[in-house]
């Protein structure tokens, strides 16, 4: 069942679980279950009710309102991560790791929507998180290939894609009678770079494996293509 | 509705099947796809918008694209590629540019029409090249690589929760389920759009699942893996769709999987024949 944590001023007061079948009365006299002595709240302020597999928090018409992540409500289904205002006082609504969660049904949230940029920075900036700024490829960290041997420099491999072979075309020429004309291809993907092995009798090897289809590349890795080593490295 | 197929695209051979299935608590399908072996393209789109509006924008992504990667099919030199960017292929190029169409055309349907205001709808495609396959998305229809028995997300989800999760995840986790719903970016939202794209390389054996949300919602990668590495693409699209309707159906769900059946091998003797084409296409050329 999921529990309830009481806060105030980010010092955390008490925590209650929520029952099945049992109403969570929140309000600042002794017979509520969840008591909060301050001015601010009302004396029947709200209450939690568990419906069916899910939790309806329902404002009991208080005088200063009940808020969910900074909303004044008057009835809201709970999701994990609520967080729910009554005056001073947060609790925050959320189910154990492993606890099942209900299935969000018609009119809970479950219709997709584009969220509009400006509602959503403000929304950010009211959580007091960092902006998001729209992530775009050139803020992502990239690989660089430095020679080791059989050339100079580095290579970046900003393209989402970088072919190594003895193909003029290649992004990186490697020559050798054994090299395929792309020998090699280095993927930029959501999570990192690849690497895979084309075609031609010179296999590539990574930290001295021979690569037979694709592997990950990590920080620092050695890249053995014929007779150019290289080492690869994350630019952060 | 479902597809299926076998067929060949230059060096690769493809069985790919693909269904679209309303689901259990939704009164219309706003989801589309799209499914090719000949032109090696396969597109999943997912709308949004109410009052059949959704139906169409999806609709109309599906279609944009697929009638213009059919041009380069049929006319090679069909080229007129503004903004060309270098650090992609010419076929990545290709798509984006297929993108960015059907952006400006849902954009200018959704604004001209008073019913369609606020319609769009997500995008995620795997299109093959001779050597390579690239996987392009705007939205939060995933995209699966089945390699060497693990899976791997090759789309980028653009929703609210993954961005922050990128930037915080333990704040991100306290957001609430909400906000997995809630786009970064769709098609035909704004007047431009910017997809993530990456390629790869393809081996014999590789499985891609692409889906809408109405999927990924209800099972989980590593179920999607278990099924698709043991049933044939038809048969899995089927079990998926079954399983994600046992767990409520509550969105559309559309996937389609497709599985890389043979790959014209380059070692051996043809690796000895393309050695010697090779540099004979040179001198000829």
């Amino acid at each position: 069942m999921p529990i309830l944590t009481l806060t105030f001023k980010e010092n955390t007061i008490a925590v209650y679980r929520v029952v099945k079948e049992k109403s969570v009365t929140i309000g600042r006299k002794e017979d509520n279950v969840i008591q909060i002595e301050n001015l601010a709240v009302s004396g029947h302020h709200a209450k939690i009710d568990s419906v069916g597999d899910g939790f309806l928090l329902t404002d009991l018409q208080s005088k200063n309102g009940s808020f969910v992540n900074n909303e004044l409500v008057s009835s809201h289904w709970l999701q994990q991560g609520d967080s729910i205002t009554i005056g001073k006082h947060t609790l925050t609504f959320s189910y154990d790791v492993y606890e099942k969660k209900p299935d969000e049904g018609e009119g809970k949230m479950d219709q997709t929507m584009v969220m509009d940029t400006d509602t959503y920075r403000k929304m950010l900036g009211k959580a007091g998180q960092q902006l998001a700024e729209t992530r775009d490829s050139e803020q992502e960290p990239v690989g660089i290939l430095s020679y080791l041997a059989g050339g100079d420099g580095e290579i970046k491999l900003t393209n989402r894609i970088t072919k190594i072979g003895k193909s003029p075309s290649s992004e990186i020429v490697v020559k050798g009678i054994m090299m395929g004309p792309t020998a090699v291809v280095i993927s930029r993907r959501p999570k990192g770079y690849s690497l895979s092995y084309v075609g031609g009798m010179t296999k590539p090897k990574v930290n001295g494996e021979v690569v037979k289809e694709s592997v990950d590349l990590k920080d620092f890795d050695i890249i053995d293509v014929g007779s150019a080593k290289f080492q690869f490295v994350i630019d952060k | 509705m479902i597809d299926e197929g076998l067929g060949f695209i230059i060096m690769v051979v493809i069985e790919s099947a693909g269904i679209t299935d309303i689901g259990r608590k939704r009164k219309d399908n706003e989801d589309s796809l799209f499914l090719d072996n000949d032109l090696g393209l396969y597109v999943v789109a997912d709308g949004m918008g109410g009052h059949l509006a959704g139906e169409v924008a999806s609709k109309l992504v599906v279609d944009t694209v697929r009638d213009y990667m059919k041009r380069f099919k049929e006319d090679e030199d069909a080229e007129e590629l503004e903004n060309f960017d270098e650090t992609l292929s010419k076929e990545a190029n290709r798509l984006l540019s297929g993108i960015k169409l059907a952006n400006q055309g849902v954009y200018q349907a959704a604004q001209s029409n008073e019913s369609y205001r606020g319609m769009g709808a997500t995008l995620s495609m795997v299109y093959f090249t001779d050597k390579t396959f690239i996987v392009a998305n705007v939205g939060d229809s995933p995209i699966y690589l089945v390699h060497d028995g693990s899976i791997e997300l090759l789309s980028v989800i653009h929703n609210v929760m993954a961005e922050q999760a990128a930037i915080n995840p333990n704040e991100a986790e306290l957001m609430g389920e909400k906000f997995k719903h809630m786009l970064t970016r769709a098609i035909g939202i704004e007047e431009t759009v910017e997809a993530d794209i990456c390629e790869n390389q393809y081996f014999k054996g590789d499985i891609l699942a692409i889906s809408s949300d109405g999927l990924s919602d209800k099972v989980s990668p590593d179920e999607i893996l278990d099924v698709v590495r043991n049933e044939r693409p038809a048969k899995a699209c089927q079990a998926l769709v079954d399983l994600a309707n046992e767990r409520g159906g509550d969105d559309n769900i559309t996937v389609i999987v497709l599985k890389v059946t043979d790959k014209h091998e380059k070692g051996g003797i043809m690796g000895m024949i393309s050695r010697i084409i090779y540099p004979l296409k040179k001198i000829f050329h």
